[in-house]
């Protein structure tokens, strides 16, 4: 499967031939750094003048390599795959087999730090639980009453929120019984079919 | 087979492997490592690298030793929920395959702390919200914009609140007239 470069993003990844194989090193370097942490436009500055050359040039072409990196990684694309998709830009031999060794590198890092991209539920930090029983309240005195008071401890990023829940035993219990049968749904035939197929 | 430590309940399959690694320590270390796990249950500050230097003679990795205080703690705050006395988790212990003197010393250990780290797991106990303190003030209201002649006393309280984990405080006022006032005291 091939990549396909807009002309913008050409003209970005055109400043490389004149930039030289040392200064390409330092774009991907930048250009990973971009990824693991985000912008750094000090970091830009700071390159742009060791190779000598404008700030905007070095910000396109860490742009411009950054894209191509991840869309690489995104696709998974095979060597030849890449090897043609950067023909297109011209460049010569040596300058292909640098980006190529920076894709192959660096392909598996990429691909961890795009997965953790996507959106996220609430999950599960802790359970904490209660058992009580009422014996008399002010409208009615001599009672047994059993409840459950459960708080439940949610984690969304770095977020912690907290949901509290009462309950008496026979609907914990029909509760249980739902959740039970959920997991028993991985035993079907169906799910044992899909999960083979997986494998 | 079921064990009273465990609440009645089959043993976890990763206590039973991790009690090998227990009895690779000497048990005099083995009661020392107890008593930071201990301190360490019951809130202050454990001292970690005391137990690096107990360990590093039985020359557990890193990843050995965070079992042994994970197991050690599980043990400890288990038998202290199911209110298990030492004698009864000794030999629950020493069925599961850890040696004598290990077993013998840490329950000794236990049994020192047993009502302390019962008191602070019930401390622990799930709480929704705590009443931190009542104040209140009593006004006699003159006259109004209303009524020229009003001659009623007015009662104001406030309910202050203490959030379990959060710790902040949260108040809630209320005014009443003495009339339900007398009701709310009744």
């Amino acid at each position: 499967m091939l990549l396909v470069l807009s002309e913008e993003q050409k003209a970005h990844l055109g400043c490389l031939p004149r930039a030289g194989g040392a200064a390409v090193g330092e774009l991907g370097r930048l250009a990973l750094e971009l990824l693991r942490r985000g912008a750094a436009p000090r970091a830009c500055e700071a390159a742009a003048r060791k190779l000598n050359v404008g700030v905007d040039t070095v910000q396109h072409g860490v742009e411009g390599l950054t894209y191509l990196l991840t869309e690489s990684s995104k696709l998974m694309i095979s060597e030849t795959d890449f090897q043609d998709s950067i023909h297109v830009l011209g460049f010569s031999d040596e300058l292909n087999k640098l980006l190529l060794q920076l894709y192959l590198d660096n392909r598996k890092e990429i691909r961890s730090i795009l997965g953790e991209l996507t959106p996220k539920l609430p999950s599960y930090h802790n359970l904490e639980w209660r058992l009580d029983v009422q014996l008399a309240s002010r409208s009615l005195r001599q009672q047994i009453k059993p409840a459950v008071t459960i708080k439940l401890h949610l984690n969304q990023h770095e977020d912690q929120t907290a949901q509290v829940l009462q309950t008496d035993p026979s609907t914990l219990l029909h509760l249980i019984q739902q959740l039970e049968q959920a997991l028993g749904e991985m035993k079907t035939n169906h799910c044992r079919r899909i999960v083979r197929n997986m494998k | 087979q079921r064990f009273r430590f465990c609440g009645d309940l089959d043993c976890p399959d990763w206590v039973l492997a991790e009690i090998s690694t227990l009895a690779k320590i000497s048990s005099v270390k083995l009661k020392l490592i107890c008593a930071q796990v201990l301190r360490d249950l019951l809130g202050e500050a454990m001292e970690y690298e005391k137990i690096l230097k107990l360990t590093s003679d039985a020359r557990l990795e890193s990843g050995d030793v965070k079992a042994t205080i994970a197991v050690l703690g599980f043990i400890l705050s288990s038998a202290a929920k199911h209110n298990v006395d030492g004698e009864s988790l000794s030999s629950e212990l020493q069925q599961l395959g850890l040696p004598k003197e290990h077993a013998g010393g840490l329950c000794r250990s236990y049994e020192e702390k047993q009502s302390s780290l019962q008191d602070r797991l019930r401390a622990c106990s799930l709480r929704l919200s705590r009443l931190g303190s009542v104040g209140w003030r009593v006004d006699y209201t003159l006259s109004s914009s209303e009524l020229q002649e009003v001659n009623e006393p007015l009662v104001h309280l406030s309910f202050h609140l203490r959030d379990g984990e959060r710790g902040g405080t949260a108040a809630v006022p209320m005014a009443l007239s003495a009339y339900k006032f007398r009701v709310l005291l009744a």
